[in-house]
């Protein structure tokens, strides 16, 4: 009887002690990719990913919403970086018809937002609009008449069921919100889909799930820090204030490989297939990575079975600055097609791949 | 006894509330949400013809056109009158498949705007397939890629010639055991976006909700009988043309012409609203679209029926549609009462539900108090 017992509490914990180590990245990124955290507008997808961590690596935040951890001491430091911020806009102003006027910018193809449900991310909770079509979109146009002008973010004028100024602020809408097209995730398969936000909230759900199953001797004798930070999108700006205090001697920044894994693109370069696996950045707009570093994480990756792929493409990465601290700066990534739009796609054997290596090179870097 | 009695009219009243709620739900909001998700293209109606003959009250017979137009009939004394309205919405339908797995496009009918097809640049799509509906996206190049001048052109230049349909297959086999076929439906995705002020925003929602005010009307004409003969028919293939010279009829309506018959018309349909701030607007009420100066006494019907219940409606001149075309003719008369619709013909029409609910009411007035007659 007492052996039967022992056979069953020993089957109980292993049982637990292996779903501890089940990558948790997918079911992570399906829920984070839901949060508002347009670039300066964070603070959601900071508490998010603050909630998430294990309390016990004490996670720091400062005031623009960078959250953190270090853990271990010694040499060498290394640091892992995701950007939680997303695409989107910012209210300029409101109407006397109630309409939203948004300020320039938002990264996207504006013309992919027109006529399409936005939602707006009040202090009082979100507030669904449109993006009216421009004027006259339904008119016939004869072959003389003028090009068209360019349908931009400052032509954006977003319809929120209401006729008056005092109508739209009665909803808690308020110069300065920010606003995000309204995402939808596209599930090809199990395992394969598409969303809004996978940039970068793919680095972020992989970063935490590392998080989630990093064990104490993995980073014996270094210093690892992992972190989330914000306004990426408009110029490293987190990053930025975060390289003021860290001074790591490896960065891993942990972002989007704009794979040309797509009908539309040329496959010059930057041709690493969604579904064969993480990616290390070799070479962006930001950073050539030095083949000695790209040699160890490979062996790394060998060694653990973990499949990744090398490419260069295009698009920056927050590592770059620290490069003028004296880091190295080694990118990785999973390839995402159709990136900077609202259907980025992402597969799960490739985040899952991308979490594996993080741990992997935590424990295996020198 | 007493109490048995209460206890069993109690349960039976509930059996048939449960009833009405599953098979005739009487509320026009869920109605629109029912009919709204559901796929519907030229040639391609069949999924929401099943769908509204589900929600029909049972016992009432439905009439074929042999098109797929689904109708059902109220007896009553005279020649019929006819309350119709399109299944068909605008969409597109797999024309091809590359050997690589992606989709390529094309149209079962002429698109409303020259811009139609440009709003799939990018975007989630389902395919309807036999074995039911398929997620995709429009593929769109990576924005870090786009040269400045690409960028700038991307969207004038976009057309089905560059529409490939992502489907998350790497071959053609592949999106073949997915069940897509050639002529498979292509349509967005049926995301309903609740606004402030009780208007819904969607993609052919417009005629989503005009099929369910006509369900609505055929539930409350099978509890209480019209006054005269009347038809209710919701016509497939409106938005391809019929052949031949002159104006060109929709389809659809010209055959539910030759099949009803009717001695007058109602086009049910939906009109452009809230443009460049004239009439008309959201929430002010149905819209009667006058073909000509005289009153005729199908628009003088419909007048005192708006007059006698206290609903509010709007007026525009306009041309006849493609669907009034084929019964203007010396024997009959016919009006196009329409449900305005914001942003018309986009992946995000409005409507007001107020609209709904007054549209509903004006012809189920209208037909009680003797559809014209």
């Amino acid at each position: 009887m007492t052996k039967r017992l022992t056979i069953f509490l020993l089957a109980i914990f292993i049982s637990a002690a292996a779903a501890a180590d089940r990558p948790q990245a997918w079911d992570i990124l399906r829920e984070i990719l839901l949060v508002p955290g347009v670039s300066g507008h964070e603070g959601p997808v900071s508490d998010f990913i603050q909630h998430k961590l294990p309390a016990g690596f004490k996670p720091q935040r400062d005031g623009m919403h960078n959250v953190w951890f270090t853990v271990g001491s010694g040499k060498p430091h290394i640091l892992f970086v995701a950007h939680s911020d997303e695409l989107g806009w910012v209210i300029d102003k409101i109407t006397p018809e109630g309409r939203i006027r948004v300020k320039r910018g938002g990264g996207l193809l504006p013309e992919t937002a027109e006529a399409r449900p936005v939602l707006i991310h009040t202090a009082r909770g979100p507030v669904a609009g449109i993006v009216a079509p421009r004027p006259g979109y339904d008119e016939r146009r004869q072959q003389a008449d003028a090009p068209e002008a360019p349908f931009t973010a400052e032509n954006f004028d977003v319809f929120l069921g209401v006729s008056t100024e005092a109508e739209a602020r009665a909803l808690g809408v308020a110069e300065g919100d920010p606003l995000t097209p309204k995402k939808a995730l596209v599930d090809f398969a199990p395992g394969l889909m598409s969303s809004r936000a996978v940039d970068d909230r793919a680095g972020c759900a992989a970063l935490l799930d590392a998080a989630l199953r990093l064990k104490a001797d993995a980073f014996r004798g270094k210093t690892v820090t992992f972190a989330w930070d914000v306004q990426e999108e408009t110029g490293l700006i987190g990053a930025a204030e975060l390289a003021k205090t860290l001074k790591p001697d490896f960065v891993f920044a942990i972002d989007t490989f704009v794979s040309t894994d797509s009908p539309l693109e040329s496959k010059r370069f930057g041709y690493l297939p969604v579904g064969k696996g993480a990616v290390l950045r070799a070479v962006d707009s930001s950073n050539v990575t030095p083949r000695t570093e790209i040699g160890k994480v490979m062996a790394i990756a060998k060694k653990r079975g973990i499949p990744v792929q090398v490419g260069n493409s295009r698009g920056g990465n927050d590592g770059s600055v620290f490069l003028a601290g004296g880091a190295v700066d080694i990118p990785l990534s999973w390839p995402g097609s159709y990136a900077h739009s609202l259907i980025e796609k992402i597969d799960r054997r490739d985040l899952e791949a991308l979490s594996d290596l993080i741990l992997a090179i935590v424990s295996d870097w020198k | 006894m007493n109490d048995r009695i209460v206890k069993r009219t109690g349960l039976l009243l509930a059996l048939v509330g449960l009833a009405a709620g599953t098979i005739w739900p009487a509320d026009l909001k869920n109605l629109t949400k029912e009919l709204f998700v559901i796929p519907s293209t030229t040639g391609n109606e069949d999924l929401l013809a099943g769908k509204i003959r589900n929600l029909l009250p049972r016992g009432l017979a439905i009439e074929e056109d042999g098109l797929g137009t689904v109708a059902v009939r109220f007896r009553g004394p005279g020649a019929p009158t006819l309350l119709l309205a399109a299944l068909d919405g605008y969409g597109h339908m797999v024309s091809g498949i590359t050997a690589d797995g992606y989709l390529t496009l094309d149209r079962p009918a002429a698109p409303p705007h020259s811009r139609f097809d440009a709003y799939l640049l990018g975007q989630p799509v389902i395919v309807s397939t036999a074995r039911g509906p398929v997620q995709g996206v429009v593929s769109q190049p990576a924005m870090h890629l786009l040269t400045q001048e690409r960028r700038k052109t991307l969207v004038e230049n976009f057309s089905l010639e560059n529409a490939f349909v992502d489907i998350g297959v790497r071959s053609e086999r592949e999106a073949r055991d997915k069940g897509v076929e050639i002529l498979n439906p292509v349509t967005f995705w049926p995301v309903l976006t609740e606004l402030a002020g009780g208007r819904w925003s969607g993609p052919s929602l417009g005629l989503k909700a005009v099929a369910a005010v006509l369900v609505a009307v055929a539930e409350s004409l099978n509890e209480e009988p019209p006054s005269a003969q009347a038809v209710i028919a919701w016509a497939a293939q409106t938005k391809a043309a019929a052949r031949g010279r002159g104006a060109r009829p929709a389809l659809g309506a010209a055959r539910a012409k030759t099949k009803w018959d009717p001695g007058r018309t109602v086009v049910v349909g939906v009109i452009a609203a809230g443009k460049a701030g004239t009439a008309p607007v959201l929430g002010k009420g149905p819209v009667l679209v006058l073909a000509k100066d005289e009153p005729t006494a199908l628009r003088q019907a419909f007048e005192r029926a708006a007059a006698g219940a206290g609903i509010s409606s709007q007026f525009l001149a306009a041309t006849d549609s493609p669907l009034a075309i084929p019964f203007a003719g010396a024997r009959s008369e016919v009006l196009t009462v329409a449900l305005p619709v914001q942003f018309l013909d986009t992946p995000s029409e409005i409507v007001d539900l107020k609209d709904i609910q007054a549209l509903r009411d004006l012809l189920e007035r209208f037909l009680r108090t003797g559809g014209g007659q």
